[in-house]
């Protein structure tokens, strides 16, 4: 039952991460560059380079996670990842900023729903690192026994 | 599960495709399907690239657009021919004066003077925003046998004025969907790119300049 529900759990995030990726690579990286420039954390210099990264890394980051390859390590990157992001968002929204999200595409204006979506995919991604390493430390245990 | 990274290159071939919605939508293949009034039209008939600019002129965004990043860009696209603008009127129901002033913009237009007239109502936006005085403000700069022709325009409810701010409109919502102001349509070989927010001139600089380059 735990193993379903990791299983379910994992394409969960894997599918947030594809989708993240792949909604951002539909549109020219312009719309990106704004959406990151309306944080203002980052030098212009860098708004180009990070608007063409990121979505081929989130997408990556979907197919590593969905592949079930060193998952908890993937899903610890996931983790800290939307750590990241979940804190820029609520800075923004603490400080009143008039953002463009942009975390699934253009037009998304960041509030409360935005940010309870952002809260539950970290719990999401929580979930799945902390059952990742517990399996993981389990079948280790389960090796050194039978050897 | 781990076979499915085999689909690793299908996904990535798909990102690399653009937006279905764009491609299937034979009006969006159009360099530009309802003709702006040419008094909205700035530049080379015959640029690589087009930029349509939907814009409300009590938009702080747009404001900002207009007074930072459309001097720099004239200069160095328009005036040189590698980019033709083309100025589209949309109004936000939330502002109230975004419909007159575009009133007012656009009957300097038929007249001859509507980059004047645009540019003093973003400039002096702060002021008529506050109270609806437009007409102050336009008066400023234009000729007063001028300014009387375009009170008694705007006044008269003119239909084409009407007309020129409903054609822009209906591109915006039929054909461009635009959900904010500024949005820029980016139009190269039939393909239009919508960006949509505050675009800064070094950011916008640097993708035409990859457009042009292509």
């Amino acid at each position: 039952m735990k193993r379903i529900a990791l299983l379910i759990a994992r394409i969960a995030l894997a599918a947030i991460f594809i989708a993240a990726g792949y909604l951002k690579l539909r549109e020219p990286w312009l719309q990106f560059a704004v959406s990151i420039s309306t944080f203002k954390l980052v030098p212009s210099d860098w708004l180009e380079p990070m608007a063409r990264i990121i979505p081929w890394a989130e997408l990556a980051l979907g197919i590593a996670i969905l592949s079930g390859i060193a998952l908890r390590w993937f899903a610890l990157i996931a983790t800290l990842l939307l750590t990241l992001f979940f804190a820029v968002l609520i800075r923004s929204y603490a400080l009143g900023m008039q953002v463009d999200c942009g975390c699934f595409g253009p037009g998304e204006v960041l509030g409360p729903k935005r940010l309870a979506e952002e809260a539950a995919m970290l719990a999401l991604a929580l979930v799945v690192t902390v059952a990742a390493f517990r399996t993981a430390s389990a079948n280790a245990t389960r090796r050194r026994r039978f050897a | 599960m781990r076979p499915l990274l085999l689909l690793l290159p299908v996904i990535m071939l798909a990102a690399e495709t653009p937006a279905p919605k764009k491609a299937v939508s034979p009006v969006k293949k159009t360099t530009s399907t309802v003709a702006a009034k040419n008094f909205k039209e700035s530049g080379s008939p015959t640029a690589p690239v087009s930029m349509e600019i939907y814009t409300d002129y009590q938009c702080p965004s747009c404001r900002a657009f207009y007074m930072e990043v459309m001097p720099q860009f004239n200069k160095e696209f328009v005036a040189t021919g590698k980019v033709r603008v083309v100025h589209r009127d949309f109004p936000l129901p939330m502002h109230q004066y975004g419909a007159q002033a575009a009133r007012y913009a656009n009957a300097a237009g038929f007249l001859g003077h509507y980059e004047l007239v645009a540019n003093q109502i973003f400039k002096t936006q702060p002021e008529w925003s506050q109270n609806g005085n437009i007409d102050v403000q336009v008066a400023k700069v234009v000729p007063p046998g001028d300014m009387q022709k375009i009170r008694e325009l705007v006044k008269s409810n003119d239909p084409r004025l009407e007309e020129t701010v409903k054609t822009d409109v209906a591109m915006g919502n039929n054909v461009d969907h635009i959900n904010q102001t500024p949005t820029l349509e980016i139009v190269k070989n039939g393909n239009r790119q919508q960006i949509g927010g505050m675009v800064e001139f070094a950011l916008l600089k640097r993708y035409i300049d990859q457009l042009l380059a292509k």
